[in-house]
């Protein structure tokens, strides 16, 4: 990255970032200083690339026009706290619409491979067309500046995500790695592939402790590509944390928005797990296909029974004092740590385990260890197959595919098996495919083609607007359960205006712990561009290009065939009211009718021409 | 008066899970929070006989109040 001003949201094409074009057909490559058009294109990440995806009218995400974009945010590899991000974009394989044109997605993760990458010198990196050969991607610092190569990967090939990661180690002892494993290698038959991305855990104690890009299938287009993995080669170049940046580290440890994460010893709540024992309180907790029952049965994984019987440890991502991975290992008959599991974050837990019916915690890990290592989106693979799951509690007389039931593991399992290898479709190819075949659409949870994550549509109809899958893109996921709001006007301006600003992380390479509840238009993030870049940006400068990138979004999925209904929670949830859940409810035909008007009220003008 | 509070996640560590005890009348939630010396940053929400509550809401005779952790994210 360039800087020529220290105004980049008056002068943006006075920020230029450094890219480089893979033709994956030629092995042609083109390195150019590319001048940003705007503020979103400054603070990178998916502000960037959906402007890019925008000039390209994409029918079929297998194809060679759709490009896979590896880009960074403006502070990834900086010393402020998180900031470790990677984003891949792409047209995505799993996410679409019912006229059958694929959605521009993104998708995110930490480790450390986001920081190397940076430290190469490289901003972004665009593959276009497909190689004829698998391979992998060196992208490596040198006097000259970065340089890319493609090199043969068909060693690689078979191997898990942490498989691929631990034999490029070998080979490059002091680079990072995005690694997809075989489902995204059988992308034909898997769309939700994820790319893993290493960690310093990983690599120094060998465990298989990747990050995951998951959402939207962007490891699965990485495989059409035929793009085993990425290697980032550099030296490590954290600079000096200054004083101001300091400051901001101190309150991201210390403020509200982590509190939660940190590790009970220190006071928090114990990472993401801790959402288990909150919705349980309202009974809230997806169970069984996103039908809770208004009994215990969730609690059977609150942490404060899987510790009886594992070892849990709180990690954390490279130089992230937050703390909020909780690590699961097996614990020896004398306490002591055993086998590495899995780590429990919320959403793989209740997705591969209390949505699908498994309440053995040892079992709900072993599935989400398949699922990193076969590298699949958990949200994705879980919702799908307790669709199925459902579907044959249904129709007990005629069930489909292996006839798994809700809690049988070993069925669960080798769904998950023969997903990741690429021999099962149906579940590969996601939940609103599975659900058109089987013409039982309206206990498919998804939205817009990308299947929930483990918050209950009851409780978040700002689902229908989240731009790349909610939660992660529309933070009103706690709109009712936490604030208490059941009011329109409360939803209206939550969507519309506060709670779409969580994807601004998304932009500039921090993760969404670092001041979850406030987005990146903050005095603190100010501060950070300010000691690192000496860019002068005021908080209503980034509110508004944030704002500008969520609403180019929207835009992007009408323009790619989304009808205004389908924007909308699944049927089963109106049609059929979930008494046990103990809200107000505010999923209720009239109340969804009333909210949409109003949303697309004050969305639609300002949709008008945001793609040109 | 009594009142029932139940804690809920990691509130419940080194304190209980549900515990009655009496309190004098016109007993405002904050006080009962405050004696219980969780972290002001840590709370998410307050339910009193089930619904959303404020801090400074009066509590009554047999009313049941709930704490909780922060809720976000996954």
């Amino acid at each position: 990255m360039k800087s020529l001003t220290t105004d980049p949201a008056a002068n943006p094409a006075a920020i230029l970032y450094h890219r480089c074009t893979v033709d994956l057909k030629t092995g042609e490559l083109r390195y150019t200083d590319v001048p940003c058009r705007n503020l979103e294109d400054v603070l990178g990440g998916f502000g960037r690339s959906f402007q890019d995806l925008a000039m390209r009218q994409i029918d079929n995400a297998y194809c060679d026009e759709n490009p896979l974009i590896v880009n960074t945010g403006l502070l990834t590899g900086s010393t402020a706290m998180t900031a470790l991000r990677t984003y891949f974009s792409g047209y995505s394989p799993i996410k679409g619409s019912k006229a059958g044109r694929p959605a521009a997605m993104w998708s995110t993760g930490s480790g450390k491979f986001g920081a190397k990458f940076k430290w190469t010198g490289l901003d972004e990196l665009i593959f276009e067309n497909r190689s004829e050969q698998p391979v992998y991607v060196l992208i490596k610092e040198t006097v000259a500046g970065p340089q890319v190569e493609l090199k043969p990967a068909e060693h690689l090939l078979g191997l898990s995500t942490h498989a691929k990661i631990m034999a490029l180690q070998q080979e490059y002892p002091n680079a990072h790695f995005a690694a997809i494993g075989p489902a995204g290698e059988n992308w034909q038959q898997n769309y939700m592939g994820a790319v893993a991305l290493s960690t310093e855990n990983q690599l120094k104690s060998k465990q298989d402790k990747c990050r995951f890009a998951g959402r939207g299938g962007m490891g699965s287009l990485m495989g059409y590509k035929n793009i085993l993995a990425l290697v980032a080669q550099s030296r490590d170049k954290l600079g000096k944390v200054s004083e101001a940046v300091k400051k901001v580290n101190l309150n991201v440890i210390k403020g509200g928005g982590s509190a939660r994460l940190q590790p009970i010893s220190r006071g928090g709540g114990g990472g993401t797990w801790a959402a288990y024992d909150v919705l349980q309180a309202f009974h809230a907790v997806p169970v069984n296909n996103f039908r809770p029952q208004g009994n215990a049965i969730p609690e059977k994984l609150f942490r404060e029974n899987v510790e009886k019987e594992y070892d849990i440890k709180s990690e954390a991502c490279y130089r992230c004092g937050i703390t909020c991975h909780n690590n699961i290992s097996e614990k020896g008959a004398d306490g002591s740590k055993g086998e590495f599991l899995a780590k429990f974050d919320y959403e793989p837990l209740n997705l591969l385990g209390t949505n699908l019916g498994i309440h053995a915690a040892g079992e709900a890990a072993r599935l989400i260890q398949l699922a990193d290592n076969y590298g699949m989106d958990s949200i994705s693979l879980g919702v799908t197959i307790s669709y199925l799951l459902a579907y044959n509690e249904r129709h007990p007389e005629k069930p489909i595919l292996n006839g798994a039931t809700f809690g049988d593991y070993e069925k669960i399992r080798e769904l998950v098996i023969k997903a990741g290898e690429g021999e099962l479709p149906e579940i590969g190819r996601g939940s609103m495919r599975l659900s058109q075949a089987t013409g039982e659409t309206g206990y498919a949870y998804h939205v817009k083609g990308l299947e929930l994550p483990a918050y209950q549509p009851e409780t978040n109809p700002g689902y229908a607007w989240a731009i790349a899958g909610g939660h992660m893109s529309m933070a009103t996921y706690g709109l009712l359960t936490r604030e208490g709001k059941s009011d329109l006007d409360s939803w209206v301006k939550g969507i519309t205006q506060n709670k779409l600003h969580m994807v601004g992380f998304d932009m500039i390479g921090l993760c969404k712990f670092f001041d979850i509840a406030n987005g990146i238009g903050t005095q603190m993030v100010v501060d950070c561009l300010k000691s690192e870049f000496n860019l002068e940006v005021s908080t209503d400068d980034i509110r508004a290009a944030v704002r500008r990138a969520f609403l180019r979004g929207l835009a992007l999925e009408l323009r790619q065939g989304y009808t205004k209904a389908e924007f909308c929670l699944p049927a089963e949830v109106s049609e059929d009211p979930n008494s046990h859940i103990n809200l107000p409810n505010i999923t209720s035909s009239e109340f969804i009718a009333q909210l949409e008007k109003r949303v697309w009220e004050i969305f639609e003008p300002e949709l008008e021409g945001i793609l040109d | 008066m009594q009142v029932k509070v139940k804690l809920i996640g990691a509130f419940r560590t080194d304190r209980f899970k549900e515990n009655i005890a009496e309190y004098p009348d016109g007993t405002r939630v904050e006080e009962i929070f405050s004696q219980l010396q969780i972290p002001k940053r840590a709370l998410g929400t307050v339910l009193l006989n089930g619904l959303h509550a404020r801090l400074d809401d009066v509590l009554n005779e047999g009313d049941t109040l709930t704490l909780l952790p922060i809720l976000g994210g996954g």
